[in-house]
């Protein structure tokens, strides 16, 4: 053996049994780390399937009928309108440009569920009496989720020019509506721990619970292999 | 007793007049001065400046080292302090709010590169016994060139790390103030520059410690408040909040009697919140693992934070001080999400309006209507972190220009006097540039951040991990790596600043995608590390015995 080779570091072909010792602990040690943290999310990958929320089906059971108007009664366009507010509500996580086919479709609605003496209401500025009668005509009751979407209303109207539904916003509503009620869900979505559903509270807070434990593990470890193998730290 | 009773009366009375006329102003999330905030965020200041006197660094080496006199624990705090800077107390939670899960990527990202960090390189950096990054580089791969570049690399990391920083400065400084943002940068960025100046290393790392207990607590107070507030389990917020997240994807109906300036406490079903990567977030599961592994790796190759080793007597407390730095690091990332789930709550309603994400922290506590003092108490604890990490990454610049590039490439002959005047130099230079960046706004605090996480992994990090592990790797493996992942870097940045500035470059969508600025080095650091390995074999040019000996015998205890 050279002297080049005597002194070769490799950590995949250790020489010292200290090295030896080393390269177990840590290739366990990162083990566990890969497999909990991309395994676990591989996982999730695996098993988690597009789920729709309940709106979704809602509006979907009612959109043919409204998108062509001539059909849909009022119950329908009130389901319409309820489910164009649930994603309304999502707020932040909205884009501009579907929070703008949301609310014309919307507004749309109110319009086109108002008397037709009373049509011009909706077709001047949102105000107050505007949000009054969306109100009424979307059927929203002062309780639960309701409440919520009547505060949404005024903000979610805008100015209705005439009682036709844009050819933009029959192609594009379907699929806005798509994006925001459909989620990835599975077992362990659905599952609750701690009031948590499972995966988050694995990824918040296990996981970080796991790391320190893992760092402790190893500063115990590495101490008492030193100790074992007489190996004195430069102090 | 008398006495005593009144002064705690007129104490109440005066915070009750103060929280009246807070309430008064709460809808208004910014635009006015704050005179609590400000007097708690100049005492804290004060106080920072202060312990920076009377710690301040004499000379080049106590500079740069702090004397190797800070013990595990304190190394640890030191090590949280440097670590939870604008990004994690301000940064995560505004990620969180904007994409849900998907910012628990940054939050596991963060905190999983410490386990590498620990059991692959901790000690063996701490045994090897240099003081900067570039030392290490230098040395280990015996090559002036490498040691400046190195030193040029630790520079730019610093630089880039520090402009998310200054963002979050001129936040809380725009905040607080009630000033223009532009102002608050260049007022803040001089705050600190001078803080660093006057104290160096030694000062910032005792005051490291102070700014740690000052961080956590302000950023964990509100949390129990919050939580006793709106009916969570409040004993332990970071296990309470748990329900929030359940009841944002369920929805909460009004009509529980709770209210938060005047707003019910309610929110319609929103799954997209918790659900991993949601189609409404714009986020994929590809992304999700990317910032993950490109945040863990950057973690390893932090020149600021692997400096921190080099702070402590022994291999020993290096890595002791990696455990319980992670430790109070963890404390603050446990905590994060809560302020994400409420905010997600409070700002439901639309009259609250469009709130800026990377202020969500102070705004959710705003919207909680908490008590103001303890408002003031969390922006100046942003203000802080924003300012422990800063003052780190200044002196880790400064280091690198003055005893990397000045003295150990450029003139070796320098006094230890024209060392120190090159360390405040560069310090200077580099809080002017990087104020001027800041200003442009080029994303959100967080994913700033996350651009100098990349840069560190497809360049510092593999050449860190084959220095130690691999005697084979050499000088021209070391290049070789180095254009590798130097060369995935710049495509990543190219198109980032091109895309910032409206520029048509070629396979855009699908660059901006997979070498996203924000983790790049999911591609370029396993690039870099197989470029070192395979021009290495190729090389004739051999690591010299005296290195390997080294290697073998002082960093890893071959007989």
């Amino acid at each position: 053996m050279t002297e080049h080779e005597q002194y070769e570091v490799n950590f995949f072909r250790p020489i010292s049994s200290h090295a030896k010792d080393n390269k177990k602990l840590i290739s366990t040690l990162a083990l566990i780390w890969a497999i909990a943290v991309f395994g676990f999310h591989f996982l999730l990958i695996y098993v988690t399937t597009p789920t729709p929320e309940e709106t979704l089906t809602e509006f979907e059971s009612v959109w043919p009928q409204v998108a062509t108007d001539s059909s849909a009664t009022i119950e329908m366009k009130q389901t319409f309108a309820k489910s164009l507010l649930m994603v309304l509500g999502k707020n932040i996580a909205l884009k501009d440009d579907h929070k703008k086919v949301l609310k014309e479709s919307l507004s749309w609605t109110a319009f086109s569920m108002q008397s037709d003496s009373l049509k011009n209401i909706i077709q001047s500025d949102p105000n107050e009496e505007t949000t009054n009668a969306a109100v009424l005509n979307f059927g929203l009751s002062d309780e639960g989720f309701d409440k919520i979407m009547i505060d949404l209303i005024p903000n979610s109207l805008v100015k209705v020019e005439n009682n036709l539904l844009s050819e933009n916003v029959k192609t594009e509503l379907p699929n806005v509506m798509n994006l925001y009620l459909v989620h990835n869900q599975s077992f362990l979505t659905d599952f609750k721990f701690l009031g948590f559903p499972f995966h988050y509270w694995y990824t918040a807070q296990f996981l970080l619970i796991l790391f320190v434990l893992l760092c402790l593990f190893y500063a115990v470890s590495i101490d008492k292999m030193n100790k074992k193998h007489d190996f004195v730290e430069e102090t | 007793m008398n006495k005593i009773l009144k002064l705690i009366y007129t104490l109440l009375l005066l915070l009750t007049v103060s929280n009246n006329i807070y309430a008064q102003s709460a809808t208004q999330l910014e635009g006015e001065f704050k005179l609590g905030p400000a007097i708690i965020l100049i005492v804290l200041l004060l106080t920072f400046i202060l312990v920076g006197i009377f710690n301040r660094a004499k000379d080049t080496k106590t500079y740069w080292a702090a004397g190797r006199k800070i013990s595990p624990i304190g190394a640890g705090m030191a090590i949280a302090s440097n670590w939870m800077s604008a990004a994690s107390f301000l940064g995560m939670a505004a990620i969180m709010y904007g994409s849900g899960y998907h910012g628990l990527s940054y939050v596991v990202g963060w905190t999983g590169g410490y386990v590498l960090l620990l059991i692959l390189m901790a000690g063996q950096i701490r045994r090897y016994g240099k003081y900067t990054a570039a030392d290490f580089i230098g040395d280990r791969y015996y090559s002036q060139g490498l040691r400046g570049v190195g030193a040029g690399l630790a520079i730019f990391i610093s630089f880039s790390y520090c402009v998310g920083q200054f963002a979050g400065i001129g936040l809380m400084f725009k905040w607080i103030l009630g000033i223009d943002f532009t102002w608050a940068v260049i007022i803040g960025a001089s705050v600190v520059l001078i803080y660093t100046l006057i104290s160096g290393m030694l000062g910032v790392t005792k005051n490291m410690q102070i700014q740690y207990v000052i961080i956590i607590v302000s950023f964990v107070i509100p949390l129990f408040i919050l939580t006793y507030k709106f009916g969570y389990f409040y004993w332990l917020p970071q296990v309470g909040y748990g329900a929030v997240i359940s009841d944002i994807v369920n929805g909460i109906a009004p009509g529980g009697g709770l209210s938060s300036v005047g707003h019910d406490f309610a929110i319609l079903p929103s799954p997209e919140f918790a659900m991993p990567w949601d189609p409404a977030t714009g986020q994929t599961a590809f992304q999700w693992l990317a910032i993950c592994f490109s945040l863990m790796i950057g973690t390893a190759g932090l020149p600021h934070v692997i400096q921190r080793f080099y702070v402590v007597p022994r291999a020993k407390d290096a890595r002791w001080s990696v455990v319980w730095g992670l430790f109070f690091i963890c404390i603050l990332y446990w905590s994060a999400p809560v302020y994400s789930a409420f905010g997600k709550i409070l700002s439901s309603n639309p009259e609250v309006g469009k709130l800026s994400k990377d202020a969500i922290v102070v705004y959710t506590t705003q919207l909680g209507d908490l008590y103001p003092l303890i408002i003031g108490f969390l922006a100046a604890g942003a203000v802080s972190a924003a300012f422990s990490t800063v003052s780190g990454l200044l002196v880790a610049g400064a280091s690198a220009f003055s005893h990397d590039l000045y003295f150990n490439v450029i003139n070796p002959k320098a006094t230890e006097k024209t060392q120190m005047l090159m360390a405040r130099l560069g310090t200077i230079l580099m809080a002017a540039g990087v104020a001027i960046v800041a200003l442009l706004n080029l994303g959100l605090i967080a994913q700033l951040v996350a651009v100098a996480f990349s840069l560190a992994g497809c360049t510092i990090f593999p050449l860190f991990l084959l220095g130690i592990w691999w005697s084979g790797s050499n000088r021209t493996g070391a290049w070789a790596g180095l254009i590798a992942g130097s060369s995935v870097t710049a495509i990543a940045l190219v198109y980032f600043i091109g895309g910032k500035f409206g520029a048509s470059l070629p396979y855009q969508e699908f660059i901006n995608y997979y070498l996203n600025a924000w983790y790049f080095a999911w591609l370029g650091a396993p690039l870099a590390i197989i470029s070192n390995i395979v021009a290495s074999k190729l090389s004739k040019n051999k690591t010299p015995l005296e290195i390997k000996k080294f290697l073998a015998q002082k960093v890893h205890n071959y007989e």
